[in-house]
């Protein structure tokens, strides 16, 4: 693929809906390991220059959890797991079987904790998508970061993919609502350019 | 100020940018003049990029676009100082062996482009793997670089 631009709105729809059984098996695991609902988005395409891509949550400066993995196998690129600071503490709390507000910051533990779902969900999302395409795609280990929402999306997207003028994600959003609070998390897919055209026509769309 | 952008100013102006990773903030001071530059840089060079007509994208374009603009507004390049910010690495475990790191080379671009104009480079808080906000005070010339992990430093 030449231009990431140039993709039809059939071929956006295709590539939606891969991401859709993607995020639909991230999101079952995601409830089993934390016990909860979990309701996803449906999935959106975003193809910007890398200096246009805005913010996603409230402020570039706002801080958050993010967990980035490569993605290797008939398929390349990363996927990344987003959640705003407060999310990530309640999700590492769930994870580790602890009372609300129990955590005040991401220690050791919580970290390990998020990395963890970041590893389980990546690895579902990436099973759903192996399954569909009939396609192997394995994942790295992670990595994490905590820091300003800015740096660290402008850090996963500069500093892997080959294409370094447009970022080609799709974009499914997770939300836990439980009684008072809501925990929101981002799941990203970021395929190499290259990588594209290989999962269209492995949905036969041209 | 947005990512691969710059701004020039004068008295009673503040620059800033937010949330820096592996890209530079590129401060240029003419304390004489009260005038100054700051521009946020998104790659080392245009080689790296298909799509190189944003010449605030880069530092070699950059640098001597800032100057011009500072001219034009009262600054003397003989008088012109640099500090510099950012250039961090973050997912580094995850970049292959011998493979690029944007972050470093970022600021080793930004390093030649300054050498190239013959503008001395005063102070830097570059690299490690922490995103930085930086405020620019055109008044005293003061450079606050904020991190979460950090706090503020001063430059």
């Amino acid at each position: 693929m030449d231009d990431i631009r140039a993709l039809k709105p059939n071929q956006l729809d295709a590539l939606r809906e891969v991401a859709n059984i993607g995020a639909g098996h991230a999101a079952t695991a995601l409830s089993q390991m934390i016990g909860g609902t979990i309701m996803i988005s449906v999935p959106r395409i975003n193809v910007q220059a890398l200096e246009d891509v805005s913010p996603m949550v409230a402020s570039p400066e706002e801080p958050v959890a993010a967990v980035l993995l490569h993605m290797f196998g008939d398929l390349t690129g990363r996927t990344l797991l987003v959640f705003p600071r407060d999310s990530a503490i309640r999700l590492a709390e769930m994870m580790l079987r602890r009372p609300q507000g129990s955590s005040k910051e991401l220690g050791e533990l919580e970290q390990s904790a998020i990395k963890e779902a970041g590893n389980i969900l990546s690895s579902a999302y990436m099973n759903a998508l192996s399954d569909f395409m009939g396609m192997m795609l394995l994942p790295s280990p992670p990595s994490l970061a905590i820091d300003m929402s800015a740096a660290v999306l402008s850090s996963a997207y500069l500093q892997f993919t080959s294409d370094r003028d447009f970022v080609f994600c799709v974009e499914s959003e997770f939300i836990l609502q439980e009684s008072e609070e809501r925990l929101r998390g981002l799941f990203l897919l970021l395929p190499d350019p290259e990588s594209l055209q290989a999962m269209l026509r492995a949905v036969r769309v041209s | 100020m947005r990512v691969a952008d710059y701004a020039v100013g004068a008295r009673g102006d503040m620059l800033s940018t937010l949330g820096l990773g592996s890209c530079v903030a590129i401060v240029l001071y003419d304390a004489d003049a009260a005038v100054g530059g700051l521009a946020h840089i998104l790659l080392p060079d245009a080689a790296l990029a298909r799509d190189a007509g944003n010449p605030a994208k880069f530092p070699s374009t950059v640098v001597p676009l800032m100057l011009r603009e500072m001219q034009a507004r009262g600054a003397r390049q003989s008088r012109v100082r640099a500090r510099i910010a950012g250039g961090a690495s973050m997912f580094a475990n995850l970049i292959p062996k011998g493979g690029v790191n944007v972050g470093e080379r970022n600021v080793a671009a930004t390093r030649a482009a300054l050498a190239d104009a013959g503008i001395p480079l005063d102070a830097e808080d570059t690299g490690a793997d922490h995103g930085r906000s930086v405020f620019f005070s055109l008044d005293s010339g003061s450079v606050e670089v904020r991190s979460l992990k950090r706090g503020t430093r001063v430059l």
